[in-house]
């Protein structure tokens, strides 16, 4: 009687094992669609967001680009169904960049009415 | 007297001492290949590409990071320095490039998903479709800078154009080298490199292009829409 020394079989034999997921990134194109639209209403209808100065239109887009990236980035880039640590790994460098260049932002008195916009070194001017 | 030797029939922690000529044998997957996303011989049960990959995804962040910054702090050009960028923006015009670029990105994760199912024809048309995409959007990123040039805002003209040409035409060279792989994956592909067992190598390309996507994300509402 043959003896038959088999390896554990890989999941790519089953047809089965990635899911398919075509008609979810469909919806998640559309959704991702329509949230550019009303991104670019915000520029070409200020008037539903309170206003071109209001104080909606700032808060209301970094909403809707973190609600795009957050989707990309997990449905299109497989981070929800992908390993954490994977999440983790993304995360952190992102965390580390936001927390590092929102330093330095507040470093040139980006958020107040005296920004420094010139390089260290150069002198500031005054108005 | 008894034998008080167990056959190895009967005994199935016994280590055969001779294999039979006709043994059939079926090779151990290799450690590089996908196994369908359920584990891989590495410690961290994540293929070293992949993983690879979302370093330097995540080391990619600090790169975006530090340009769009820079642009934030000199968005606004000293007097006499020429049209501030903002003076100049076509929103129409790149909110349409936007929408190329998000639906190229529709078209790259269906290609991973046809090739994870071995359908090669829909994976070579959504991979023609994906690079045909970023191809328009780099042709409209061209005309833009092109428009803005002719506007009188130069790369040197002031630290805001400097600032908004590096970080813009960073992202672009980012596309036209995902377009590079993205060609190169549909040779590999008609040359008979890229099935099903290697879908992990376009999925890879993938993050690359939907990382490419989620920068222009931040671009287009933090330079182009924010007032």
């Amino acid at each position: 009687m043959a003896t038959t020394h088999v390896a554990p079989a890989s999941v790519d034999d089953d047809p089965d094992a990635h899911p398919n997921r075509e008609k979810q990134y469909v919806i998640i194109a559309l959704i991702l669609a329509a949230l550019t639209v009303v991104e670019v209403l915000t520029y070409t209808s200020p008037q539903l967001f309170l206003g071109e100065d209001g104080p909606v239109i700032i808060p209301a887009l970094l909403l809707l680009m973190a609600i795009k990236f957050w989707m990309v980035v997990g449905f299109f880039m497989h981070l929800r169904f992908d390993k954490k640590m994977l999440t983790v790994v993304f995360y952190s460098g992102l965390a580390l960049a936001v927390a590092a260049y929102l330093a330095v932002l507040t470093i040139f008195r980006f958020w107040g009415n005296d920004q420094v916009v010139q390089p260290p070194g150069i002198p500031v001017t005054s108005e | 007297m008894a034998s008080t030797e167990t056959p190895i029939a009967e005994n199935p922690e016994a280590e055969p001492t001779t294999i039979p000529a006709s043994a059939e044998f079926i090779p151990a997957p290799d450690p590089d290949v996908v196994h369908g996303g359920h584990g891989f011989a590495t410690n961290t049960g994540i293929s070293n590409t992949k993983l690879g990959m979302w370093l330097f995804l995540a080391s990619e962040c600090l790169l975006f990071g530090g340009l769009i910054t820079t642009f934030l702090l000199y968005k606004l050009p000293a007097p006499g320095d020429g049209p501030a960028p903002q003076e100049l923006y076509d929103i129409p015009f790149t909110s349409i490039s936007s929408f190329v670029l998000l639906m190229s990105s529709l078209t790259m994760v269906l290609a991973v998903s046809a090739i994870e199912r071995g359908d090669k024809q829909r994976f070579h048309t959504w991979i023609v479709g994906t690079a045909l995409l970023g191809c328009v959007f780099i042709a409209g990123q061209a005309y833009e800078f092109q428009l803005f040039v002719s506007e009188g805002m130069g790369y040197t003209s002031s630290r805001a154009s400097s600032a908004f040409y590096t970080l813009t035409g960073f992202h672009g060279v980012h596309v036209t080298l995902g377009i590079v792989m993205l060609v190169s994956l549909l040779l590999l592909s008609f040359r008979g490199h890229i099935n099903r067992h290697k879908a992990e190598t376009v999925e890879v390309v993938g993050l690359y292009w939907h990382f490419v996507d989620v920068v222009w994300i931040l671009i287009f509402a933090i330079v182009y829409l924010i007032p």
